[in-house]
């Protein structure tokens, strides 16, 4: 089995308040309009001013939350950087490809090809931070994030002295995306405000959103915020399946259900998904329920922002109320379970274990 | 020696043809697969030459049972069906099917050479209705899941974007998840096919050539894109035994590392290309004079090639033994590594120097010359390079069983 992989720090861009430190989720943003947007952080703390007037808001948002993670940890440079990424830079991409076709393939701008580019973002982090290191760019729908934390936890199982991992993910909603996506059956019809998103959980569809998140993992639990335990990935899979598998992840850690202070699902008000969330809950019956969507949006790799703020539940050791979803906040929180779906078949299971001293 | 990684199945698509055979003659002969596209639809289409594969989409359908037109595969699918289907024919779906597998798949722009053809469909009011099941397919994962789903098989899967390097990252990940004991096989590569958001992607950095490509020629003018896929069938060699499969290499050495320079050039003293090709050498635990051939990544561009090349004379020394295949195939971009790969192991397999086509003379001041004809040259340990944007660079080593 693979070690465990310590969390040092963890930065998040999303549509609510999560980057600057002390307004943890406050005020709450919302929407009506069917998708969530972030909130903008200064971006030109993190990034060369020259390179930045070119760049796209994803690539923008990616390289902030990069270095912010970097920075809360104390690295300069890390010994690899792995990232996650749905779509990459949506708005370079349709810009390029418009552009193309509305301009019969003349003059057209390189710098919408280069950002549109999956791995652009890995790129300018390397070259930010100076690493040499192993370099990485998964691009696999609601799994992305989590095949970059499971390559983070492979590279430190590998490695046979202290190393730090910077791991992240970043997505983007654009208009086009909106427009397209809802053509087949992404959103709800009846559009609510954001924040009612789950008490719609009847109908289809849910809401769009955005964020980028990232983290410095190692291979050594000292001034650890938490750790990933272990991460299980589903595709199309029978919510039987899933049940199978959150079983023997208690099993494979020596837990019980009741183990798990806090169940962090990733409800995103889609009836079609509701059974999945509900065998979870079913299977942990005595812990509290947090939701997430109904402040993101759903996106390819909104796990990112649970990730970030089951961190910040371990450091603060307080479930924030607009999370709570079912049950009382516990006192004390030893164990998260992230259990997430994306709407193309992707589910994940992460166990992740808090770093108490003895 | 336990727990060694071998290669032990193959498939492969490209311009030179489809499967082993086909490409061993064109590789043996020197016929270059280079032509001017009949299937993509491009302002460039009568100007530059490129490495389309032969078959259009019905065809390459018709391969695999599909019926014709609009059936929801891309391209990009279909090419990496066909590749994958001589895998799996040559290892039996069983073996790929009962025993813990991931699939580790690479690519650079998904379903492009379907959407661009539909985009302002799909942005428009109403969308025809058999263009909808292409609105998934723009992301890189809708041929890693399409692939599977063929198949019936349940893999643990991943997909890797890292430009020119993706599939030699896929071979890598792969390895490592056997190594790690997360699976027992791992089936690695990647596909791209010939989209115009590619072509004029690379048009717009003018580094595309309209000719033939001439890898380190003093008068190289930029690359050809190409298209095509290829997987390689990782597991344990005694686990590859044990089942009767033939070895056909191991994978003795592998690196991933980052130029941290600049978005799209390489640094132009060749130190990252250098770095990565040590950082293989180390792993695999050999010298620079272990090393037999060299299959450089060589795409001709003027950055890339005076790079790799710095890097190759200063590790290997004047005398190295190498050559870029892109004069073959064009430039597969995702498909690169695989594609490549399996032409290092053919190498090795045949011990024969594959040619650097059109090579005609050095710049003034490289030392290195690549091997320009079919040399018959015992190996024992080959090298293959695949460096991309974003700095992204992997050597990847193979050696005889």
């Amino acid at each position: 089995m693979m070690k465990p992989a310590y969390i040092l720090s963890a930065s998040a861009i999303s549509p609510q308040h999560t980057f600057e430190r002390g307004q943890l989720l406050q005020p709450i943003m919302s929407s009506n309009n069917g998708r969530l947007y972030v909130v903008d952080a200064d971006y030109r703390q993190y990034i060369n001013p020259v390179a930045i007037r070119r760049m796209s808001k994803v690539i923008k948002m990616g390289i902030s939350t990069a270095m912010n993670a970097l920075q809360q940890a104390g690295i300069a440079c890390p010994d690899a950087i792995i990232t996650g990424t749905g779509m990459g830079s949506m708005l370079d991409m349709e810009r390029f490809l418009k552009d193309m076709i509305q301009l019969e393939e003349e003059a057209l701008n390189p710098t919408f090809f280069i950002q549109s580019t999956y791995n652009s973002i890995n790129g300018w982090i390397a070259l930010q931070t100076k690493c040499n290191g192993y370099n990485q760019t998964f691009v696999h729908r609601g799994h992305s994030l989590e095949l970059s934390l499971l390559d983070a936890q492979l590279l430190l199982t590998e490695a046979e002295t202290t190393q730090t991992v910077l791991a992240g993910c970043f997505d983007e909603m654009t208009e086009e995306y909106f427009f397209i996506k809802n053509k087949i059956g992404y959103w709800k019809h009846d559009i609510p405000d954001s924040r009612n998103l789950l008490q719609h959980s009847d109908t289809p569809g849910t809401i769009g959103g955005e964020g980028a998140a990232f983290f410095t993992l190692t291979n050594q639990p000292a001034g650890a915020l938490c750790s990933i335990q272990e991460i299980k990935l589903y595709q199309d899979a029978e919510t039987s399946e899933v049940q199978t598998g959150m079983l023997q992840l208690l099993a494979n850690h020596g837990l019980q259900p009741a183990d798990i202070d806090l169940l962090l699902c990733g409800m995103n008000g889609d009836a079609r998904q509701q059974p999945l969330y509900q065998m979870a809950m079913d299977v942990l019956p005595s812990s509290a329920v947090g939701a997430f969507k109904q402040l993101t949006g759903e996106y390819a790799t909104a796990s990112g922002f649970a990730l970030w703020l089951a961190a910040e539940v371990f450091r603060t050791q307080q479930v924030p109320a607009p999370v709570l979803y079912k049950g009382t906040a516990p006192a004390r929180v030893r164990h998260i379970l992230l259990v997430n779906h994306y709407i193309t078949g992707n589910a994940s299971l992460v166990l992740l274990r808090g770093n108490q001293q003895p | 020696m336990a727990g060694r990684i071998v290669v032990s199945a193959m498939g492969i698509i490209s311009a030179l043809g489809r499967g082993a055979a086909a490409h061993l003659e064109a590789l043996r002969v020197g016929q270059s697969g280079l032509r001017l596209p009949r299937h993509l639809d491009t302002i460039y289409a009568q100007e530059y030459l490129m490495g389309e594969v032969r078959p259009g989409n019905d065809e390459l359908s018709a391969l695999l049972g599909l019926p014709a037109g609009n059936n929801g595969y891309t391209r990009t699918t279909l090419l990496a069906l066909v590749a994958m289907n001589e895998l799996v024919q040559a290892t039996g779906i069983d073996t790929l099917a009962q025993e813990p597998l991931a699939f580790i798949n690479a690519n650079t722009v998904g379903g492009m050479c379907s959407v661009e053809n539909m985009y302002m469909d799909f942005i428009a009011g109403d969308t025809p209705e058999e263009y909808k099941k292409y609105i998934d397919t723009l992301d890189c994962a809708e041929s890693t899941l399409n692939i599977a789903r063929f198949f019936g098989l349940k893999p643990f899967m991943a997909t890797i974007s890292t430009a020119c390097s993706s599939s030699a990252n896929a071979l890598i990940l792969g390895a490592r998840m056997i190594q790690q004991g997360l699976v027992k096989r791992a089936v690695c590569g990647g596909c791209d096919s010939l989209s115009r958001f590619t072509i004029n992607g690379f048009a717009s950095l003018k580094n595309v050539s309209k000719t033939a490509c001439r890898p380190f020629d003093r008068d190289r003018s930029g690359l050809n894109l190409g298209e095509g896929a290829g997987y390689l069938l990782l597991e344990r060699e005694e686990d590859a035994l044990a089942r009767g499969a033939q070895i056909l290499a191991v994978l003795t050495g592998y690196s991933n590392s980052n130029d941290a320079y600049h978005p799209t050039a390489p640094s132009p003293d060749g130190s990252a290309a250098l770095r990565t090709m040590e950082r293989a050498l180390q792993k695999a635990k050999l010298a620079p004079t272990d090393i037999d051939y060299i299959n450089a990544h060589g795409t001709a561009t003027d950055s890339n090639d005076a790079a790799e090349g710095k890097a190759i004379e200063r590790l290997f020394g004047a005398g190295a033994v190498f050559s870029s295949t892109k004069p073959f195939t064009g430039h597969t971009l995702a498909a690169a590594g695989a594609i490549e790969a399996i032409f290092s192991i053919w190498a090795l397999q045949h011990n024969t120097v594959l040619p650097n086509l059109n090579f005609n003379a050095a710049p003034a001041d490289v030392l290195i010359r690549p091997a320009t004809a079919t040399n018959h040259r015992e190996m024992n340990h080959v090298l293959s390079n695949s460096f991309g944007f974003g700095g992204n660079n992997v050597s990847l080593i193979f050696s005889k069983a």
